[in-house]
């Protein structure tokens, strides 16, 4: 077997069974999914279950319900507030709800309880009223007052079909794919620094350069955890079409779907972005000595990708506006951007084969200096190069560096 | 006629304005042992990054097992580096078999030869421990069976005993023994000049990147050796014809006899045998230890600096 695959698979099996690793994949989904559908459970019993209230009475002070007709089951009249109260008092209802004699000016109605009253309760007696108050007319024409228009959103990008109470739901699968890309390529690229910088630190970096090229180890490492990124995106996929599928009960979710040519969108800037972050952190881990002094210098390179959520209101207001296409276009900012913009929209197809085509580009070059810094700094130690010379690496690609020559100033401090 | 395993032909090597290899030319053969050494910043482990293709010589060339070092002949090669480590949160026998497997060994040949080493090192034990559970010595032996477990033709160790007991000491000279008689090469970096004496058949000295000392280790010492005989018995040695001076040996044991121009030792050793009233029990010639011989070549070195 080629050594880089030997070197990919060695990552890929090693760190598949972290702890971490384990927990970010399928842990962390599961309890976002348990979450997700224990608030919804909450939520929906609180504002549906109309039988904890019992039976329940409404004054008409105002003469609209006089005569009432479409009256609901468990709803009484009463003559008095006074009345309602004993009855309330009594434990004979659960709540009443006083029409006031100047209702049809006003349109306030109170409502009396000893305790919350859900929403549904409330849907009910809105019911009742308009049933009352256009008794008169058709039903198809009290439906069409109640709302006149039925939404349904049809994006052009990708023909995702979402019905109008849906629409929190709309960004769903681009968030997923937001999420995933941050905790996936940021796990696993980190996984790559902290392998190398462990290789130096433990000095076993010696008998590897001696036994694989740094090509093949840094392109190994890469592949390796790139594969390990894929397991993630696929089970938080997987675990999002599930969801997805249980949750079509939840108005939120309902309706929406991650539909295949999102994914293949995802796919391309997951991998891509991955790529470039993972090409920078195993720069990173070459030239640093400690996963501290790593992850600082890291930090900042995330925190690039992350500069998309800083222009959320933006994002909503002007998805189209000359920021959102900068972003869109700019290497680093390009796979959040995308996604979310894919999630409120569409994004124009020539901004989308230009933002893949120069962060492809982008990518490449990354790759490139990076194997040169790469391959210039494995066996430094002790010492960290300052950008100077890390750009004299990239720019001459000198042979590997050890820490008798990479100060190139200063003597050897060792045969 | 000696079968060349590495040939080096006056290689340089310039860090900046720093000269750390000037014109370094030697030849390592099949079956021996080769001792490189050499003050701390001599050149020694640039040399060896050199010859494994770390570092470029600015200079020069180095052939490795009749050619230049490619991947192939890379898997021929163990290395025991002098900055060296496993990884720690491994267990052992995965380490080792990973590290074979790079080596080009399949998965279950690699397994298996870690097993017979961790057997052989009294370490089969800890086959499934993690490394950092392992002592330092213990580490050490198992990164050693790491630099042999691919059956190199070559192995090139730096400071192979440091860290090591005596005991440990000598089951890895046994091992380098045993590499050498079944026609091995070993380069071998090391401080440890007692072990250069008994193990290395030759030797390179480095000093200041150049070489000081090249050869047979008994040539080298013989080169060092001084015109006297070292004798430990009873009797009046002053009196012995061709004897000019006598002088205590520095351990106290013996005495050294400091022998005339043209005086041959065989020669005072037959008058020895003759005289009635001395008694010898112990009759050497005085050749200095490598020891004395590198802090010469060093203390030299510096003068004419």
């Amino acid at each position: 077997m080629n050594k880089a695959l030997m070197i990919a698979r060695r990552e890929f099996v090693h760190n598949l069974t972290r702890g971490g690793f384990l927990f970010a994949a399928f842990g962390v989904p599961l309890i976002v999914v348990i979450l997700l559908f224990v608030v919804f459970a909450v939520i929906s019993d609180t504002q549906d279950n109309t039988e904890r209230i019992g039976a329940v009475g409404f004054v008409d002070q105002s003469g609209v319900l006089m005569d009432a007709v479409s009256v609901p089951q468990d709803f009484a009249a009463y003559q008095t507030v006074e009345a309602a109260r004993a009855a309330l008092d009594s434990d004979a209802i659960g709540a009443y709800f006083v029409v006031p004699a100047d209702y049809l000016e006003a349109g306030e109605v109170q409502i009396v309880s000893d305790g919350s009253v859900p929403q549904a309760l409330r849907d009910q007696f809105d019911a009742f009223l308009i049933a009352n108050l256009g008794r008169d007319l058709q039903p198809a024409q009290i439906d069409r007052l109640i709302e006149p228009i039925n939404n349904t959103i049809l994006t052009l990008d990708n023909g995702r079909r979402l019905e109008s109470e849906a629409v929190v739901g709309l960004f769903f699968a681009p968030f997923i794919f937001v999420f995933v890309f941050l905790i996936g390529s940021q796990t696993t690229s980190s996984y790559l620094m902290s392998s190398i910088v462990e290789e130096k630190s433990s000095r076993i970096m010696e008998i590897l350069v001696t036994t694989v090229t740094p090509i093949q180890l840094l392109f190994g490492k890469i592949l390796g955890l790139g594969a390990l990124g894929l397991v993630q995106l696929a089970v938080w996929v997987a675990g999002g079409l599930i969801a997805l599928n249980l949750g079509q009960g939840i108005p939120a979710l309902r309706g929406v779907t991650i539909p295949p040519d999102l994914i293949g969108v995802g796919l391309v800037y997951f991998m891509l972005g991955y790529f470039l972050l993972s090409s920078i952190f195993a720069g990173v881990g070459a030239v640093t000595n400690t996963e501290q002094e790593s992850r600082q210098i890291a930090g900042i390179f995330s925190l690039l990708f992350s500069i998309p959520f800083f222009f959320i209101v933006q994002l909503i207001t002007d998805p189209d506006g000359p920021l959102m296409t900068f972003l869109t276009l700019f290497p680093f900012t390009a796979p959040i951007t995308v996604m979310m913009r894919l999630g409120f929209g569409s994004v124009p197809t020539e901004q989308l084969i230009l933002s893949i085509v120069i962060l492809l580009l982008t990518t490449l070059v990354v790759v490139w200096a990076s194997a040169r810094v790469f391959r210039w700094a494995l066996l430094l130690y002790g010492k960290r190069p300052n950008l100077m010379q890390i750009l004299s690496a990239i720019r001459r690609a000198p042979t590997m560096a050890t820490t008798a020559s990479a100060p190139v100033e200063n003597a050897p401090t060792k045969g | 006629m000696n079968q060349s395993v590495i040939q080096v032909e006056h290689i340089s090597k310039l860090y900046g304005s720093f000269q750390a290899v000037r014109d370094l030319a030697f030849e390592v053969y099949k079956g021996e042992i080769f001792a490189m050494l050499g003050p701390n910043g001599a050149g020694k482990s640039t040399t060896i990054r050199m010859i494994l293709d770390i570092l470029k010589p600015d200079t020069g060339t180095i052939r490795v097992l009749g050619g230049k070092l490619d991947e192939a002949i890379k898997n021929r090669i163990g290395y025991l580096p002098e900055e060296r480590g496993l990884y720690r949160g491994v267990p052992v026998i995965e380490v080792m078999t990973y590290l074979g497997q790079l080596k080009g060994l399949s998965t279950a040949d690699a397994r298996k030869r870690s097993m017979t080493y961790l057997e052989q090192l009294d370490l089969a034990a800890f086959a499934r421990k993690k490394v950092s559970d392992l002592s330092k010595g213990m580490q050490q032996k198992v990164q050693f069976a790491v630099t042999m477990l691919h059956d190199p033709e070559l192995i090139i160790i730096d400071e192979p005993f440091s860290g090591l007991d005596p005991v440990n000491t000598l089951v890895i000279e046994d091992l380098i023994k045993q590499f050498r008689a079944k026609g091995g090469a070993v380069v071998m970096s090391t401080h440890q000049m007692y072990q250069v004496e008994y193990l290395a058949d030759r030797l390179l000295m480095i000093n200041r990147g150049q070489q000081a000392l090249y050869g047979k280790v008994d040539e080298v010492r013989s080169r060092y050796a001084l015109p006297a005989v070292i004798v430990e018995g009873q009797g009046d040695w002053a009196s012995l014809p061709g004897v000019e001076r006598v002088e205590a040996e520095n351990d106290g044991r013996g005495t050294l006899l400091f022998l005339a121009a043209h005086t041959q030792p065989d020669h005072v050793l037959e008058q020895i045998a003759r005289r009635e009233d001395i008694h010898v029990r112990r009759f050497e010639l005085a050749v200095p230890r490598l020891n004395d011989i590198f802090i010469q070549v060093v203390e030299q070195g510096r003068m004419g600096a």
